[in-house]
């Protein structure tokens, strides 16, 4: 992927982010007291609506990118090279794969628990 | 012909600690640049944060199902145990303290991060002049800084909320 694509999936990442982040945040935080919303009960609520649960689907799917990109930036500013670069691309591709498998089968597995 | 190959290793690997070295000194000690380079350094800092915390995140939230061992659906009685020991775990006067950390980061993260888009797509960028004194960097208009105080505002804010939220303070 070009450099430049990988840097526009990043501000694209990153705003969607602000939109089902928000969403995230507002459900845990704003729609009672936190110490309850964090109870077993509310918790597989969320993730039985079909709804709330693509949007964890795709905040994960979102923040998992741009996470590991913004520390593929940040490794490739403090180091140039072609091996370097490519490595760093591929420990980090390899990473986020595993976090969005385990990430999607809490999800997958929450929304069936009866 | 072995040795030389450790060598060229050791010299590699050398100059890659310097270059980490110099590297996080450079943003660690923003002290004698300017605005914008302290609003870039805490926004690296506050992105490495963050990202620790959703890796924490994902394992943390993953207990809901039981943990890293679950791959079928348990029964609801063996994760809701491992759960509500999980989040007692979690309830401690340190963790609370590393979330509100988490929730200024986050906050800076985000705000910080609309004007860092705002001037990848060319928006509110300030016009090219002669550098004078102060030398006060050029595309970091006044817009920009208000947005940078804004981050800075919003982020002091979710702290003041989260240690209301965890202390009741």
């Amino acid at each position: 992927m070009k450099e430049s694509t990988r840097m526009l999936l990043h501000y694209a990442t990153g705003l969607g982010i602000l939109v089902v982040g928000g969403v995230h945040i507002f459900t845990v935080f704003l729609t009672g007291p936190y110490v309850q919303n964090l109870a077993f009960a509310s918790v597989i609520m969320v993730y039985r609506n079909i709804l709330l649960a693509v949007t964890l689907e795709l905040l994960l799917i979102f923040v998992d990118y741009h996470a590991l990109n913004g520390i593929r930036i940040i490794l490739i500013e403090f180091h140039q090279g072609t091996n370097w670069e490519r490595g760093v691309s591929w420990v980090l591709s390899v990473a986020g794969v595993l976090f969005l498998i385990y990430g999607t089968r809490t999800i997958l597995i929450a929304n069936a628990l009866a | 012909m072995l040795r030389e190959h450790r060598l060229k290793v050791v010299l590699m690997t050398a100059g890659l600690t310097q270059e980490l070295r110099r590297a996080l000194f450079g943003w660690f000690y923003p002290v004698h640049y300017n605005l914008e380079r302290w609003a870039y350094a805490l926004q690296r800092i506050s992105g490495i944060a963050v990202t620790a915390y959703f890796l924490a995140h994902i394992v943390e939230t993953g207990n809901v199902v039981g943990g890293l061992s679950v791959w079928s659906v348990p029964s609801v009685d063996f994760a809701s145990a491992i759960w509500t020991a999980t989040f007692h775990f979690l309830e401690n006067p340190l963790f609370d303290t590393g979330l509100i950390v988490i929730g200024f980061m986050l906050s800076y993260h985000t705000i910080n991060g609309i004007r860092l888009t705002l001037a990848e797509f060319g928006l509110l960028q300030g016009k090219p002049s002669r550098p004078d004194f102060p030398y006060e960097p050029k595309s970091f208009s006044k817009a920009q800084r208000a947005i940078f105080w804004l981050s800075v505002l919003f982020a002091t804010a979710t702290a003041v909320y989260a240690l209301n939220v965890f202390f009741g303070v």
